[in-house]
């Protein structure tokens, strides 16, 4: 008897989201049957299909595409795939229901991503790729991707000059599933394992992580206490090393380099306690990204397949010029 | 009734020795006093998290969402301790001492962990449903306090509680081993403890005899959520940040720890000494895949097998007897 109020209050709540839906349903139907052929120029439906929104690396992404959409007169909606391509299909099916006009997209993974984007090329819907690549080049309108190999190759070099050619270094990698993280693991390689006197003495997975950084370094130190630098594949492991380093009172002995150009890095590089890391520029992706879907609305079909955007090494010498995502405006 | 959980108990001390035996052998860094307090450091928020979940799991029930509370708890008190907050009606803004974020942290542990208990006992749902739905709203309660974006640099007062020490043991270790101690005697020595388990063991009987079975769950789950605030506030304080994506994947873990450690999924058997066996066996594991520097594709499918192997011995040992 004492469930009663309860259960009406559930009751109410569940009636009355039953009616929501109804009263949504037959208007998104609407919006797909009453599509006019020829559309008026001037205001398009733009989606942002992001890979995850669970890092603020991509947050940035997301947020800059959006708010630059939107400056160039259109409407832009984010979805968030939560790095599952599953999710990600279901994303394009209801975007290509209810045509939107154009989709930015950042993949979760190059070859898993490739089929959405055959789906929405068949609806005659643009896709501009973002940061990330998908292994097809006949599929995307264009691709603007970080160049992750060269700007590993950069850091690699920078990495040698700091740290010589005769030491023991740890490598943090991302998630060992990622194209990005063996792009940037082999930009690196490619320079530093030309000196034999540099030896890995860990390559340990801390997955895009801050905390798992943070304990895998925790760990590496007590198997290698006498490491001299470590090369981490995202900013947010950077920052879980550096604290791991120093809770041990080495953060003197190893230096640190990371990846991304993530806001507490640029400001640690600024203080001299991280060495360096590879600027990559979300926002200059994400507003090209934007632009190129307006471009194309008004006729432009000339787009590059691949349009790679360089990254910068920041170090201790030149961060002055630089913020959080990008350069200093 | 008595015999069982001490024989589990054993099981896993045993395999926890072999371990470690083993590890000594192939890594002359594992057995090392560095690397001792650097295990007890690193399975610390597992336990926090742990402890709570044996209880919840003692009565039968299951806890997961506090992965989530652990982001939120942990981002709460960062951003009250960074930026206050501001109160446009009252015309005020709030700053926040250390102990007072700490605090709000604990609060936020325990008014989302109570709600679990609200939703199971007066609503009832089944736990695993109403705390997958505390799960999806603690994480989006945590992206949207925080932007999506870390609350970093919280001044080493608060950072204490991550990376200080005290005679010799990380801060991290002594908070654990004092709620293990706490909760232990709550479990074995106290009528609420032995409700619990009375709870878990025939929830049906336990209500015929005339328990208030709704009000021992209720309390088991806010007692969850408050540890799992604990476990925020550590892993916070331990970065210097508070990572909206904190705590991804630590209930699955914690599940885990109770598991190994011989507490039974269906409730009523088990024990926190046997928790605590559980988070040292995958912290050792955890560990030793590291000093060996086995590859990351390995370590996944070893510890896999070891949850495995654990469990199926525990429950060969527990038909026999």
């Amino acid at each position: 008897m004492k469930m009663k109020p309860i259960q009406i209050v559930c009751a109410v709540a569940i009636g009355a989201a039953l009616l929501f839906c109804a009263g949504c349903k037959p208007k998104a139907e609407q919006a797909v049957q009453g599509e006019p052929s020829g559309k008026p120029s001037g205001k398009r439906k733009i989606a942002i299909v992001i890979s995850t929104l669970n890092n603020p690396w991509f947050v940035v992404l997301a947020e800059t595409a959006k708010a630059r959409a939107i400056e160039l007169g259109h409407d832009a909606t984010v979805f968030d795939s939560q790095n599952d391509t599953a999710r990600e299909a279901a994303h394009f099916e209801n975007i290509i229901a209810a045509r939107y006009d154009a989709i930015l997209f950042n993949p979760t993974d190059a070859n898993g991503s490739i089929a959405n984007v055959r789906k929405a090329k068949a609806a005659g819907i643009p896709v501009f790729c973002i940061d990330r690549e998908i292994n097809a080049t006949d599929a995307a309108t264009a691709q603007i991707l970080s160049d992750n190999y060269s700007g590993c190759v950069a850091l690699g070099q920078y990495f040698v000059q700091r740290v010589g050619t005769n030491a023991k270094y740890a490598e943090l990698l991302g998630i060992v599933g990622d194209n990005n993280t063996w792009n940037r693991s082999r930009g690196f390689h490619s320079v530093v394992d030309r000196y034999p006197g540099l030896k890995m003495v860990a390559q340990q997975s801390g997955e895009f992580d801050r905390a798992k950084g943070l304990e895998v370094m925790e760990s590496i130190l007590q198997a290698h206490p006498d490491i001299d630098a470590v090369f981490c594949g995202n900013d947010a492991m950077a920052m879980g090393a550096y604290q791991a380093l120093v809770a041990a009172g080495k953060d003197k002995q190893v230096k640190v380099f990371g990846f991304d150009g993530a806001e507490d890095v640029i400001r640690l590089i600024a203080e001299k306690k991280i060495e360096a890391t590879g600027m990559q520029f979300p926002k200059t992706m994400a507003r090209m990204a934007a632009e190129f879907a307006d471009e194309y609305f008004k006729g432009r079909r000339d787009f590059p397949q691949k349009v790679p955007v360089q990254v910068e090494l920041v170090t201790q010498d030149n961060v002055h010029l630089y913020t959080g995502y990008g350069r200093k405006e | 009734m008595m015999k069982s959980p001490q024989l589990a108990r054993f099981q896993s001390l045993i395999a926890l020795a072999l371990m470690i035996i083993a590890l000594s052998v192939l890594s002359d860094k594992f057995l090392t006093v560095g690397n001792a307090r650097n295990i007890l450091l690193q399975i610390s928020v597992n336990l926090c998290l742990s402890v709570g979940m044996t209880l919840v799991i003692l009565t039968g029930g299951i806890d997961l969402s506090v992965g989530a509370i652990l982001a939120l708890a942990g981002a709460v008190a960062a951003g009250l301790l960074k930026n206050g907050i501001g109160l446009p009606m009252l015309g005020v803004h709030l700053e926040f001492t250390t102990t007072g974020a700490v605090l709000a942290g604990l609060l936020v542990g325990l008014v989302l962990g109570w709600f679990n208990g609200f939703t199971i006992t007066r609503l009832g749902l089944p736990p695993f449903v109403a705390t997958l739905a505390m799960m999806s709203i603690g994480r989006g309660l945590t992206m949207l306090w925080t932007g999506g974006f870390p609350i970093t640099a919280l001044g080493p007062s608060f950072g204490f509680i991550g990376t200080g020490y005290l005679l010799g043991l990380p801060m991290p270790v002594w908070i654990c081993a004092a709620l293990v101690a706490l909760f232990h005697v709550v479990a074995r020595h106290t009528r609420f403890g032995r409700y619990v388990y009375a709870v878990g063991g025939n929830e049906r009987a336990a209500l015929l005899t005339g328990l208030r079975v709704d009000r021992i769950k209720l309390g088991v789950y806010t007692i969850c959520g408050v540890l799992a605030g604990v476990a925020g506030l550590i892993v916070t304080a331990r970065l210097d940040a508070a990572d909206p994506k904190a705590g991804m994947g630590y209930e699955l873990d914690s599940i885990a720890a109770v598991v190994i450690g011989g507490t039974s999924l269906s409730g009523g058997r088990g024990s926190i000494p046997g928790t605590v066996l559980g988070c040292l066996i995958i912290g050792v594991l955890n560990n030793g895949l590291f000093l060996l520097d086995v590859s990351p594709f390995w370590q996944q499918v070893i510890k896999g097998i070891v949850i495995l192997a654990a469990v199926a011995v525990d429950r060969l040992g527990t038909k026999r007897a």
